[in-house]
């Protein structure tokens, strides 16, 4: 989860996370490219063109590169996430049991698809082609620490809107118990 | 350094010769026996990250406060999902009792005997005070566990549990007792084939790699596992990690492999985790090193993690992932065991088949060989999903019918539904029906009527899901992780999800039907890796053994499930465009 101020990222801290990284030979310097990129994107909710350039010159390599895997990788994001982030499973499990109607509720409500962010930088969704594992509950969202199971497009619709006024009365993001929440 | 695996080792610790170990094993023993012959109960809380989302860890909070003077322990998931958050409470001179889906607010109740009526089972052979043994439920009646001895039982963080439900046994024997070419041999006698869905005999690829000149040599642990309806490595991680991480030494020794790998699934924050952990302790312990135990032989480890790329459970892009670039396969030969990581020798093998190899190793070939069916060996561990009563993972003696995972293990279709179908083999094959229930589920069965095994991972649909629209969904997920380098595969998944819009949107022709055909014969024959080979499978079973819906939907201009747009005004963009 991102444990930042949304859309910041703090350079200090790239390095401060890189610095951790140590390799005894440029082959292994190679093999930390992808942890270096995830443990800032697991920090921040995104990677930064600063950002890359810091891991770029810590492990001996260039941006391009860098941009290659950040392109190509699913998990990582080239640009900020909004004030909540949601994971929605799409997983076989959730399709059979409707998650496409979500995907297409959140079209439809909020004009947004997989990657993309509400106009009014809310909420950000990412579409999960794999599987989050929670199958019992499908179709299953994972909206910031909470999973939210059993959906339909009303009750994912309430559990976005719940989301939002309980952060905007906190003045900060909800940070529940990470249980399943009655669809 | 900065990996758990090569974290500077804690010389205290360190076993430094064969008799250290069993000393180590023997005091691992002892403290197994003391914890459940103790005078006050011992509570065990299943925590994976199935029942975290429901609540496991605030159950486990709860058991802490008010346990009193019980032992409390963090357990892994059973594989019973539908009993989670579970609790087991082992009361002096009693059987271990499962109680189901406590939530945190009940502990207490729990705990003061209340709540009865929830237990599901015990763990023991016989009934107690009328409460079933867990393994006569329907869920647990077939199951014939090797990979999954442990999982729910041991403390997934402590070595000393996995040590003394016999942990490193196997890697002992290979250090000590057997040579490489015996161990080798009881692989191939066990006729262990890949459960990463191909089957290929892991004894061959081990012989391979062991032949193979070019030093130094690696191994590597495929436990990508991207496949969108499947977690069955996430939970032998999560709840077993000391089992993968001694098959993969194993694997090592016997192929004179320099170092080890584990490559996860980066979507699986609590698998690393607990994995991570698990070979910082074995290195604390000097089962990973130089001069292991004083055998003289040296096995380094890294564990690396993947970015949500699907592809890369394909083992040559795997290899490319670990290497920091693009996991796009490349043509074969040469093959990985030729040249794999930074060139050199690599012998891959999935989660679940390394998971095997302790047991293989200590019971010997002959007695794997002795379960499931004679071409298929051994267990598979399934994973079942849709509107079905009960859900989970289970590990089944291959042979199991299909019939009998759908209606008795996971309890046939939820009230309400109607079974329709069953897709087969993850997105790489079609879908089955209830004419197949009286199929083996093995390697071969299901492959000549269009299913396949596959990694294990099977969904059920009922009336409410459209054969159309199921196949879109399937051929999308194949077009999008496509990682684009060879043509058929870039461009033909993408014009197979056009053509099936086409038809979805009520526009399709019979044409259509054969375009598709033709289509799907091109990327099957002519891409570079397995994913495009097998990607247009799913459709292809769909349009066989749903040929009706397809008709219908093109001739008749109607949606039988009543699912798609038919006569929509523009294509609506879904998941993955």
């Amino acid at each position: 989860m991102s444990h930042a101020v949304h859309g910041e990222i703090d350079l200090e801290v790239v390095r401060e996370l890189v610095s951790h990284l140590t390799f005894s030979d440029h082959q292994e310097a190679q093999e930390l490219i992808l942890a270096a990129l995830q443990e800032i994107n697991e920090h921040f909710g995104w990677v930064s063109p600063e950002a890359a350039e810091i891991v770029a010159d810590h492990l001996g390599t260039t941006v391009n590169r860098i941009y290659g895997l950040l392109t190509f990788y699913a998990d990582f994001r080239t640009e900020p996430r909004g004030k909540h982030f949601m994971l929605l499973c799409h997983g076989m499990s959730c399709y059979v049991l409707g998650s496409q109607n979500l995907v297409q509720d959140l079209q439809d409500r909020y004009g947004i698809a997989d990657g993309q962010t509400t106009a009014d930088g809310e909420l950000t969704v990412q579409v999960v082609n794999g599987c989050l594992g929670v199958c019992d509950r499908a179709p299953i969202v994972k909206l910031d620490d909470d999973f939210h199971g059993n959906l339909t497009p009303d009750s994912l619709n309430d559990a976005i809107q719940r989301a939002i006024a309980a952060r905007r009365a906190n003045g900060s993001p909800p940070h529940g118990n990470s249980s399943v929440r009655a669809g | 350094m900065a990996t758990a695996a090569s974290a500077p080792a804690n010389d205290a610790a360190r076993l430094s010769s064969r008799d250290e170990f069993v000393a180590f094993r023997s005091a691992a023993n002892d403290r197994w026996s003391r914890l459940w012959d103790a005078k006050s109960s011992v509570i065990s809380v299943g925590v994976g990250s199935c029942s975290i989302a429901k609540g496991a860890l605030q159950v486990l909070a709860e058991c802490r406060r008010l346990g009193g003077d019980a032992t409390v322990r963090q357990v892994a998931c059973n594989g019973a999902c539908f009993l989670e958050p579970w609790v087991e409470i082992k009361r002096p001179n009693e059987p271990p009792v499962i109680y189901s889906n406590i939530e945190p607010g009940e502990v207490q109740a729990l705990l003061t005997g209340q709540l009865e009526d929830r237990a599901a089972g015990v763990r023991a052979a016989d009934a107690h005070r009328g409460i079933p043994p867990l393994d006569s439920l329907p869920f647990f009646k077939h199951q014939q566990r090797i990979v999954l001895a442990n999982t729910g039982i041991i403390d997934p963080d402590s070595i000393e549990d996995a040590v003394a439900r016999g942990a490193y046994s196997a890697y002992f024997k290979v250090l000590f007792e057997l040579t490489a070419e015996e161990a080798i041999a009881e692989v191939t006698a066990a006729n262990l084939r890949g459960r990463g869905g191909a089957g290929f005999p892991a004894g061959i690829k081990w012989e391979s790699g062991r032949k193979a000149r070019a030093t130094p040599k690696f191994v590597v642990c495929n436990s990508h596992e991207g496949e969108p309806n499947v977690y069955k490595d996430r939970r032998i991680h999560e709840g077993d990690p000391h089992r993968i991480l001694e098959g993969i030494l194993i694997a090592c020794v016997v192929c004179g492999a320099e170092r080890g790998y584990n490559y996860i699934g980066g979507e699986y924050p609590l698998a690393i985790a607990r994995f991570r952990r698990a070979v910082a302790d074995a290195e604390r312990f000097g089962l990973i090193g130089k001069n292991i135990l004083g055998s003289g032989k040296d096995v380094a480890f890294r564990v690396r993690t993947g970015g949500g790329a699907y592809i890369c459970g394909e083992g040559s892009a795997l290899m490319y992932s670990i290497m920091g670039v693009r996991g796009q396969p490349r043509t074969k030969p040469p093959r990985s065991v030729e040249e794999g990581i930074w060139k050199r020798p690599t012998v891959a093998n999935n989660t679940e088949t390394l998971a095997n190899v302790p047991d293989v190793i200590l019971n010997g070939g002959a007695w794997y060989a002795s379960i499931g069916t004679p071409k298929s060996a051994g267990t598979k561990l399934m994973t079942v999903q849709g509107a079905l009563k009960t859900m989970g993972l289970v590990e089944v003696p291959m042979g199991t019918t299909l019939g009998t995972l759908v209606n008795e293990i996971w309890g046939g279709m939820r009230d309400g539904h109607r079974f329709k179908g069953i897709q087969t083999g993850g997105v790489s094959a079609g879908p089955l029906t209830a004419d197949h229930f009286d199929l083996p589920v093995d390697f071969d069965s299901l492959t000549d009527v269009g299913g396949m095994l596959g990694s294990g991972g099977f969904a059920v649909f009922d009336e409410s899901v459209c054969a159309v629209d199921y196949a879109r969904y399937l051929t999308a997920f194949n077009r999008y992780e496509s990682c684009s380098k060879c043509v058929p595969c870039r461009l033909g998944n993408p014009a197979l999800v056009e053509i099936l819009d086409r038809i979805r949107f009520g526009r399709g022709t019979m044409d259509d039907l054969v375009l598709m055909e033709r289509t799907s014969k091109h990327i099957i024959e002519l891409s570079l890796c397995g994913l495009g080979q097998v990607a247009p499978a799913p459709l292809l079973g769909m349009m066989k053994m749903y040929a009706d819906e397809f008709r219908s939907h093109v001739v008749d201009g109607v949606c039988p499930a009543g699912v798609c747009p038919i006569g929509g005004a523009e294509a609506v963009l879904a998941a993955g465009d």
